[in-house]
């Protein structure tokens, strides 16, 4: 079958195109907020500098079982003792600068920190969903370009016994899901900050922290072991029946 | 080289300071309200992630000689390097002093230093670094 356009069709033809690729660009980078480059650490208004993002041992959005958890949890087991990573949110208390990279279908978070880089994947990409039985140390994160903010939900997260606050022993459960709104407000880049989490949280934790551009990531951090575990033999087991714990050396 | 001596002090401000830089707990580790003074000699500097420490040769109030493990607490390489530590900060073998909070547990050696500007001095008197803000 041929088929034959005048040239005036073709011209219309070719315009309805544009429009349409136009359309289908303006829900992706192209009407994005430039959140692009390099960020120091986010640091709270009103010169609190870290005291808005800090969960407290005892505070009142704590459920009863997240303090259950904390009276139970032993300090020596927490997993930063074997240099695991700082979770998201509590991430954002570590004064290291970071990295933000807008590409087309996707948005790196790289963090100065642990080497940690955290993908969001965009909407309208078709990227794939994780499987009912996949979940992740830093979560699943999907983002969207909502106005002048960008927006990001994770979720799929691992139950960490530092999930909540590393400091203090509060975990997070696999229901921890994390909204964060990333906004240019002049030279400036704004976080809002939201978590819930049905098992240890009663309320949303929420936050917000301010950016400023910087020029360097400045050095690389390497987590060693011996750095790591130093003060543990300082620590008074809370269970000095159990065998003392042998770790592995990685 | 056997200076020791403990004082009894309220140190609320090197709490402060720990809940600022610390996800490594120190809380209920050390003797905060005693403070301990010790002279000796470096055995190990290593400055390193996610916490620097420093080992001492020094005797204790019995004059028995430990390897005592001086603890910067929640502070990482960043904020050591802005109050002025680098990789050279102490020699293996050189003469200093610290003082800080004893470690409770028993037969273990341990102090620690963070916060308050409390850092170790070398054989002259004078701080191994300026000092000022860890952020």
């Amino acid at each position: 079958m041929k088929i034959i356009l005048s040239a005036n069709k073709f011209i219309k033809l070719l315009v309805g195109l544009c429009l349409t690729t136009a359309a289908i660009s303006s829900l992706g980078a192209d009407n994005a907020p430039d959140l692009d480059g390099l960020w120091s650490f986010g640091q709270c208004p009103g010169g609190r500098f870290l005291g808005c993002m800090t969960l407290q041992e005892d505070d009142s959005k704590l459920t009863d079982r997240a303090k259950a958890y904390q009276a139970a949890l032993d300090e020596i087991a927490q997993p930063k003792y074997d240099c695991a990573p700082m979770p998201i949110p509590h991430m954002y208390t570590d004064p290291y600068n970071f990295r933000l990279e807008q590409l087309e279908d996707r948005v790196l978070v790289y963090y100065g920190k642990d080497d940690v880089v955290r993908t969001i994947w965009l909407e309208g990409h078709g990227h794939p969903e994780p499987t009912i039985n996949e979940f992740f140390y830093f979560g699943h994160a999907v983002g969207r370009y909502e106005g002048n903010s960008l927006v990001v939900v994770t979720s799929k997260f691992t139950f960490d016994p530092q999930g909540l606050n590393a400091d203090f022993r509060i975990p997070s459960s696999t229901q921890k899901q994390i909204t964060e709104r990333f906004s240019r407000e002049g030279d400036d880049l704004v976080m809002d900050v939201s978590t819930v989490d049905t098992f240890f949280l009663n309320e949303p934790w929420t936050f917000q922290v301010r950016s400023t551009p910087v020029t360097d990531m400045g050095d690389a951090w390497t987590c060693e072991l011996d750095g790591a575990r130093r003060s543990l033999r300082f620590e008074i087991s809370k269970y000095p029946e159990d065998p003392e714990p042998e770790r592995i050396q990685y | 080289m056997k200076i020791f001596r403990i004082i009894l002090l309220t140190l609320s401000a090197v709490f402060v300071m720990s809940q600022a830089i610390a996800h490594h707990s120190t809380r209920g580790i050390y003797h905060e309200d005693q403070e301990l003074e010790l002279t000796g000699t470096v055995k190990e500097w290593a400055f390193v992630n996610p916490h620097p420490y420093l080992t001492l040769s020094a005797e204790d109030e019995n004059g028995e000689l430990h390897d005592w493990d001086l603890s910067y607490g929640g502070a990482a390489v960043v904020h050591l390097q802005r109050q002025g530590y680098t990789t050279d900060t102490f020699k293996v073998g050189e003469v200093i002093s610290v003082k800080g909070n004893p470690a409770r547990k028993t037969g273990v050696y341990g102090i620690l230093m963070e916060g308050g500007g409390n850092h170790p001095t070398r054989e002259d008197g004078t701080p191994v670094v300026a000092g000022g803000s860890m952020f």
